[in-house]
């Protein structure tokens, strides 16, 4: 018998790896293979196999049957989860470019669904807003008063060149950080205490 | 389609047969066929061979074929001609399923039967309320209906 079971893919599986070895073309290899590959319905190899949300393999044919034969009850013939011509993705083998495109035949098969992948900023300059430009989105949860801080903090961009020791300003700025960095601590302690 | 899945099978059937059960196509027809079930150990019907004709419908498998006793039978889900109330052969029918899995399910209806649903309700009451009567009249049934 050419079609692959549990008892005899052992020896076909043998068969074929002396095949191989010998350099003889494995004509056993999709008899032992194709077992994973047929169609839950006819029980053959798939032919313009779909394959449903809970993973089962049918033909395409098999399964239009199957949902043609009970219109308002539309389950997965294995695991009786909802399944419609909607939620079915087909499957493209290499080997199915050489074949009559299976949407010519009927019933038509339904169309694979293509997401678009999302955009990489910085690997592609083109659809960034400029090289390092800075616009940049953050979403995150920030401790309040510090993302405040931090935001107002950074406004001045480019101009943020430390101001000269001694200065008025650099003592300004000194305070500034020292009391920011007591409000730190108060809620660092608060957040451990509370 | 329905033939070649039906053939398809019959040689899995051939190559592994299951132990409690036979099927054969009756005169080379493969969408007439009979099956015999061996009666479970254990139960009443220990001891028979029971036979069972199927006959597969055209858009097989994707409407379940129809199963019935043709051996007389005690037992609540099994109606005076045969019939077999199973839901998997009605409403609850799966193109995955295949005769052998059918006929395993009707063993294990026979070993196990459900007074809930049943076709005829004496055996059904029988079968609650006074088990020992309903033995030992089901395996007067086998001796005297499924044994050769």
């Amino acid at each position: 018998m050419a079609t692959a079971g549990p008892s005899s893919s052992s020896n076909s599986r043998s068969e074929s790896s002396n095949n191989a070895s010998g350099g003889a073309e494995g004509g056993g290899e999709d008899a032992t293979d194709s077992s994973n590959f047929e169609c839950n319905i006819c029980l053959d190899t798939a032919k313009d196999a779909v394959i449903s949300m809970c993973g089962h393999l049918f033909c395409w044919p098999c399964l239009h049957q199957w949902l043609e034969t009970r219109p308002n009850n539309q389950t997965c013939p294995v695991c009786k989860a909802a399944i419609s011509r909607e939620k079915v993705i087909p499957l493209y083998g290499r080997g199915s470019g050489n074949q009559q495109d299976p949407r010519d035949k009927l019933p038509p098969r339904p169309p694979g669904q293509r997401t678009e992948p999302e955009p990489q900023n910085g690997f592609m300059p083109g659809f960034g807003f400029g090289d390092g430009g800075g616009f940049q989105f953050h979403f995150g949860i920030g401790a309040f008063p510090f993302g405040i801080f931090t935001t107002f903090n950074n406004w001045g961009g480019g101009a943020a060149v430390p101001p000269a020791p001694g200065t008025q300003q650099y003592q300004e700025e000194r305070f500034l950080s020292q009391v920011l960095m007591a409000m730190a601590l108060l809620f660092l302690l608060w957040l451990i205490l509370v | 389609m329905a033939l070649k899945r039906i053939n398809k099978e019959m040689r899995e059937l051939e190559r592994d047969p299951p132990g409690q059960c036979s099927v054969g196509p009756i005169a080379n027809d493969p969408f007439h066929c009979q099956a015999t079930i061996i009666g479970p150990t254990g139960t009443p019907f220990e001891g028979g061979l029971f036979d069972l004709r199927i006959d597969f419908p055209d858009d097989y498998p994707f409407r379940p074929p129809k199963v019935w006793f043709t051996t007389k039978i005690f037992h609540p889900n099994i109606s005076d001609r045969g019939s077999i109330c199973l839901d998997i052969l009605s409403q609850n029918w799966s193109p995955t399923l295949s005769i052998s899995k059918v006929l395993l399910i009707i063993c294990a209806l026979l070993t196990d039967p459900n007074p809930d649903d049943p076709w005829r309700k004496d055996i059904a009451e029988l079968y609650v309320n006074d088990r020992e009567k309903y033995e030992s009249t089901a395996r007067e049934w086998t001796a005297q209906f499924a044994t050769a």
